[in-house]
């Protein structure tokens, strides 16, 4: 009572709390929360992978400072960044483990879940037991995960939500090089002449990479890909406002007219690389004046942007989500890098095709995870190889899956068949990530068992049968690899929340339920175990960690693999002149690849078309960011952009409401942004919220290669309380539309003939 | 290891950047130079670390932001330009919050940062009024108004301010700037950004790098916000009644000037009449005070401050109307009342004129109007009618026919200024903007209190008293009086409401917001 008489009558301004005082590290800062100790770590949210501090203060995480001594971001955070250590106190953490809702010991959600899951082995042999992990654990973590998944439970029906992500870039790498691994380095985009930023929003995904452009002194020129003005196209010095999906098209005719023109790199191409005859038999189907009318550039700046790649001295591509996310996605990274190998702008500073991945490990999983390959980018398949593996890690051959398993997709597929009866998700969240909620629900009502293991109670977490509460950033020690191949190092600041266990932790304890701990994870007690068996595992690997340390990864502020005797501080990039490439003969590949119009397209019922994407203040589906309240605040809900012409035919204003749908479904109440970033006939809506769950309308194709969902074409109409009926186009518009199907399947018809000619 | 503050002299020589570093180097300051921003929009990517970097810099809560992004756009698909303005303080050559802080709690640095000293503050917040950026932010937990100081305390170390440190972009930065070739010109070219306040009205020293080519219209992303402003309850018993009570002492003024020809004098209980309303209302504007304890240091700064000069003025018109009823229960000689009151009436003046003065603010166009002034007098009318209430209790007949006259005459002139004041906001012809959100406040958000405000008024101030009037005229004294004391009630309340649509209607000029949280103010 008195303290609130004093409190209302103002004696008290709380100067103590908001006093500032000096750190020996970070100087002044917040005296309320100066750490005890600064802990050495990496972020652990998107793949740029920023080196940082962890201030803690009695045992609690109070502060995330940048370390001004790492190269990938010099000292700066992107907005999560900085606030990163709220998120280990989110209200939304999971303390204990539990079944069916209730808070039960960890004995009794290992018992039950390893009973059911034995018993479905059992019963339907060990492959209906599925998992799906995510890009976010460590690489520890992925490969205990990877060797508990195919070497214990025998289920290659194993994939992670990265297939949601980079798989794409992964398959597409693989069929060029004949391996995965992003040939180029952050320190390129300082160095690069010309930077191609395709289908991706750094502005918004990767903030951070905004200082290696601005380190750049020739002042590069910065292309802009995207059929969106997005922050990023602000950058730009050229912005190509691209046809929705016609990205193959357009680094096809840029190959088309490179060998029409004579410019490509003849020596380079002949000491370098496959197929280049094959290439231009197939490229006539791409003539420029055609591709305009695919992609809506016209074919001045075709030939401009194709001018311009081939004179600059150092040309780099980089990508994310608007490449990646499409049903042609594994061959439209294929189409990026046949440029770069027909002008040899790969393998040197500057250069390259470089695809940013989402995820803080993703790439990690990349490495280590048994999803798309055995450990160290391994094929599936070769017996030879598959003994090197076994030899090396100590397990009977038999063991050694020989193929990959069923993608993220088709594991919802076979659960919804019936093959699949118990899932284990871990640190993802489908019931926001994945397309078509609806059917993806009711497939998970299938199950025997869904056990999810997050660190966060996320809306999967709610439908879970049993809980594995886990650590989370900052409460566990390993390493994660970034988009430019760097090994960083994490490392645990704080005790795990509540009763929750570090996922390696539980892997570990885990398999000891099913016995199979002793031949996976001999003699393992922490992460540095798993580290020194994938530092054997990798050796002479193209991702080769054969020479690190944890010790000199800290001290290096992370190492760029392959890092061995020969390159003991690590690699910038691939593919220079010394190193090969990992097809038989050494030689990367120049493919052939098709585009093809999207299969279900707008249409009178459905005549806009929908782009999905992400925001700067948050992070995936909000587990990590919701309860940060100033990254909340500033995003607490989705918007749909509408450019002002459709707007107005709805007869909607920004800050109305107004509803999706799409031939999956509809999505009500979204509040509406009317802007000149998108063109009329398109919308934008992030992925983001559960609350306006946008993936309930997202289109089911998948890439057939890489099985990534074509996540940014979606066809849907709107619908405003004035104009229920939403937006009628023409006939005409339609037909215009048809006829362009029409050209390409006559294409692909003549070219069957020629085939069978 | 090195410790991230001993790296700096090898980062500084790859990266020439402030950005990244948490120290800086700082050019020394020359005579009439002082520190500002430098905000490169082109480099500017809208990612807002700087705001995160800010709050987590200052332990601030997620809602006191010291630092906004506000977005901008332009221009027609695919050639389509967003502008991102992140601003904190400008740290103004002319600081308009230090001129009007009622406490002196604003003190510009030899080094040209605006401090503000948190231990003088009382929370008055009538720096977040004057301030035409919108940049001092009342903090509730703290009871006093917060603000950007550049990190001064880093800067005087060598260490750089927190959002110049976080911008991955190096769009934020620290410069020296010669004030006196800055207001020579370079301030015009140099000073201004799209939706931004013009530099000179305090005279901003944040240097602005600007896209070439801009869009002739670029449009705020928080155009469609609709959010009004405090409703201010205290002040808006305060400021009515102490107009009240203004318009009271003049009645009583003019009774007793009027009594030294002849008429018949007002009495005690007038007398005390008047000093009601404003006993009430003065100490009522305390509770908007974060710190109602340190109210009486409002009266500090009374060389620049209306604030001040406003709460000495009205403290002494209130001290001397008290006086003035002692001089009644004394019955001294009516010549020294005469005297008396007149001083009384002068100071009374001169509080209410610092009273509207207090909203003459270049920042809040709504309130920067003629008619706010000419109202803030003219509602003194209600002090009219009460004293002839009184007059028609204590039987002064002759005299209530006369102040009813004469209160009906006001309260027509105060229906004009009323309706002047809505109509200008029609026709306005600088600040459209801010001006137009005020009158879609009126009409989208508050449409019942105006029809409410004009039907109470109409009933109140003009219909009632005019069948007062008439009863008074047919002798019917006691009905007369009741009806007078409902209509007093009436036309008390449609002020009131009045008022406070005055100040939840105010609009301030300011920076572009965004899309969710508009301007965080």
């Amino acid at each position: 009572m008195i303290s609130k008489l004093k409190d209302f009558l103002g004696f008290d301004i709380k100067a103590e709390k908001y006093k500032l005082s000096s750190d020996p590290q970070f100087g002044m800062i917040s005296d309320y929360k100066k750490p005890d100790k600064w802990v050495f770590s990496t972020c652990g949210y998107c793949g740029v992978g920023c080196g940082l501090y962890i201030g803690v203060k009695d045992g609690k995480a109070v502060y995330t400072k940048g370390n001004p001594t790492h190269s990938v971001n010099k000292g700066t955070l992107c907005p999560k960044g900085l606030s990163e250590h709220q998120l280990i106190n989110s209200p939304d953490r999971i303390s204990e483990p539990k079944i069916d809702g209730k808070d039960v010991t960890w004995n009794e959600a290992f018992k039950k879940t390893s009973d059911t899951f034995k018993r479905v082995a059992q019963e339907k042999g060990s492959k209906s037991v599925a998992i799906i992990s995510t890009g976010q654990l460590l690489t520890e973590e992925f490969y205990a995960l990877g060797k508990f998944a195919q070497l214990g439970l025998k289920t290659n029906n194993f994939d992670g939500n990265t297939t949601l992500c980079m798989a794409s870039a992964v398959a597409g790498y693989k069929q060029s090089f004949g391996s995965d691994g992003p040939p180029s380095s952050y320190e390129d985009f300082e160095y690069a002449d010309m930077i191609i930023l395709v289908g991706a929003n750094i502005a918004d995904n990767h903030p951070i990479l905004k200082l290696h452009i601005n380190k750049n002194k020739k002042k590069p020129f910065i292309v802009v890909i995207d059929p969106r003005v997005s922050k990023t196209a602000q950058m730009a010095d050229l912005f190509i406002p691209i046809n929705p999906r016609t990205d193959l098209a357009l680094f096809n005719t840029l190959a088309y007219i490179i060998l029409e023109q004579g410019w490509e790199n003849t020596e380079y191409i002949t000491a370098s690389t496959n197929g280049l005859s094959d290439l231009k038999k197939h490229l006539q189907d791409y003539p420029p004046q055609e591709v305009s009318n695919i992609t809506g550039i016209e074919v001045e700046t075709l030939y401009e942007l194709a001018r311009q790649f081939v004179k600059a001295p150092a040309a780099l591509s980089a990508w994310t989500m608007g490449v990646n996310q499409s049903a042609l996605g594994t061959d439209t990274v294929s189409a990026i890098v046949n440029l770069h190998l027909l002008t040899g702008q790969i393998g040197r500073v500057g250069t390259g095709p470089f695809s940013i991945t989402g995820q803080c490990n993703a790439m990690g999983s990349r490495e280590s995870s048994f999803t798309s390959s055995l450990p160290g980018y391994r094929p599936f398949g070769d017996e030879e190889v598959a003994r090197e593996y076994a030899e090396l890690v100590n397990v009977p051959v038999e063991l050694v899956p020989t193929e990959r398993g069923y993608k993220y997709a088709e594991i919802i597929d076979a659960i919804d068949r019936g093959e699949i009866k118990a899932l284990w998700i871990i640190a993802t969240n489908p019931l926001v990530s994945f397309v078509n909620q609806k059917k993806l629900r009711s497939a998970l009502k299938k199950l025997d068992i869904l056990v999810v293991q997050d660190a966060f109670m996320s809306d999967t977490a709610l439908e879970a049968d049993v809980i594995f509460p886990a650590a989370t950033w900052g409460e566990k020690e390993g390493t994660y690899t970034n988009s430019e191949r760097r090994c960083n190092k994490a490392n645990r600041a704080v005790e795990p929340f509540g009763n929750s266990k570090s996922d390696f932790a539980i892997f570990l304890e885990f398999s000891g339920y099913f016995g199979f701990k002793d031949l996976i994870y001999p003699s393992w007690s922490e992460p540095k175990d798993a580290f020194e068996e994938f530092k054997r595992v990798t050796k002479n690997q193209l991702c080769d960690y054969s020479a690190m340390s944890y010790k000199l990864i800290e001290e290096l502020k992370g190492i760029q693999w392959p890092c061995n005797e020969a390159s003991p501080k690590g690699t910038a990039r691939l593919y220079s002149e010394n190193m090969p490439f990992s097809t038989p003969n050494k030689k990367a590949n120049l493919l052939c690849v098709e585009w093809l119009p999207l299969a279900s397209d707008v249409c009178k019922a459905f005549p806009l078309m929908l782009n999905t994407g992400r925001t700067v203040e948050q992070w995936h589906t909000r587990t990590k960011t919701k309860s940060i309240a100033i990254l909340d605040d500033l995003a607490p809900e989705a918007w749909v952009e509408l450019n002002p012409k459709d707007a107005q035919i709805l007869e909607v204003k920004s800050g109305d409401r107004i509803a999706l749908s799409s031939i999956n479904g509809r999505v009500e109440n979204v509040i509406v942004k009317v802007t000149q970033k998108v063109k009329d006939g398109s919308v934008f809506v992030p992925f983001h919220f559960n609350t306006e769950l946008v993936n309930t309308l997202t289109n089911s194709e998948f890439c057939p290669k890489s099985g990534e969902p074509n996540f940014k074409q979606s066809a849907i109409q709107l619908h405003s309380i004035k104009v229920p009926e939403g937006i009628k186009i023409s006939e005409a518009e339609v037909s215009v539309q048809l006829v362009h199907q029409k050209v390409e399947e006559l294409n692909i018809v003549i070219k069957d003939k020629e085939a069978t000619l | 290891m090195k410790t991230p503050l001993e790296s700096f002299i090898d980062f500084k020589a790859e990266t020439d950047k402030q950005c990244g570093n948490y120290s800086i180097e700082l050019p020394v300051l020359q005579d009439n130079e002082q520190y500002r921003f430098h905000f490169d929009a082109i480099a500017c990517i809208g990612c807002r670390c700087c705001e995160v970097a800010c709050n987590e810099q200052n332990n601030n809560p997620a809602d006191i932001k010291w630092r906004r992004v506000g977005e901008m756009e332009g221009g027609e698909f695919p050639y389509t330009t967003q502008l991102f303005n992140s601003m904190s303080c400008n740290h103004c050559i002319d600081p308009e919050c230090l001129k009007g802080c009622p406490t002196n709690s604003y003190i510009k640095l030899d080094n040209g940062i605006v401090f503000h000293n948190d231990d003088v503050c009382i929370g008055c917040q009538y720096c977040t009024w004057n301030c035409p950026y919108e940049v001092p932010t009342f903090h509730e937990e703290r009871n006093i108004v917060t603000k950007c100081h550049m990190c001064h305390e880093r800067l005087e170390v060598g260490q750089s301010p927190a959002c110049v440190q976080a911008c991955p972009s190096g769009a934020i930065e620290i410069e020296a700037v010669n004030v006196e070739e800055w207001l020579d010109g370079d301030i015009d070219t140099q000073g201004n950004m799209p939706n931004l306040t013009d530099a000179r009205v305090s005279n901003s020293t944040t240097r602005y790098t600007l896209p070439q080519e801009l869009p002739e219209e670029l449009n705020s992303a928080d155009e469609h916000h609709l959010k009004p402003f405090h409703k201010e309850l205290p002040l808006v018993f305060m400021t009515v009644l102490t107009q009240i009570s203004l318009g009271a002492f003049l009645a009583l003024f003019l009774g007793t000037l009027l009594s030294n020809i002849g008429f018949e004098e007002p009495n005690f209980l007038m007398a005390i009449a008047v000093v009601v309303p404003a006993a009430l209302g003065l100490p009522l504007s305390a509770l908007h005070l974060g710190r109602p304890f340190m109210a009486l240091s409002a009266m500090k700064n009374y060389k620049t401050s209306w604030l001040s000069r406003e709460a000495i003025l009205l403290g002494v018109f209130t001290i001397l109307m008290s006086a003035n009823t002692v001089l009644y229960f004394l019955e001294v000689p009516i010549f020294t009342r005469t005297l008396f009151e007149f001083i009384t009436l002068v100071i009374g003046v001169a509080g209410i004129y610092s009273q509207s003065k207090i909203y003459m603010l270049a920042a809040r166009p709504s309130w920067n109007r003629r008619t706010t002034m000419l109202k803030f007098f003219s509602t003194g009318y209600i002090g009219l009618f009460l004293i002839a209430l009184i007059s028609l209790m204590t039987q002064n007949h002759t005299a209530s026919i006369s102040l009813l006259a004469l209160s009906m005459m006001i309260a027509v002139v105060h229906g004009f200024f009323s309706y002047e004041d809505r109509r200008d906001l029609y026709n306005h012809k600088i600040n459209k903007e801010p001006i137009a959100k005020t009158l879609r406040l009126y009409n989208e958000y508050f449409p019942i209190y105006t029809k409410v405000r004009v039907t109470t008024f109409i009933l109140g101030a003009l219909a009632l008293p005019l069948f007062v009037t008439i009863l008074v005229g047919a002798g019917e004294y006691s009905n007369a009086i009741i009806i007078l004391a409902i209509s007093l009630i009436i036309m008390s309340v449609s002020e009131f409401i009045d008022r406070m649509l005055f100040y939840a209607t105010s609009t301030c000029l300011g920076m572009a917001g965004s899309f969710f949280v508009g301007r965080q103010r």
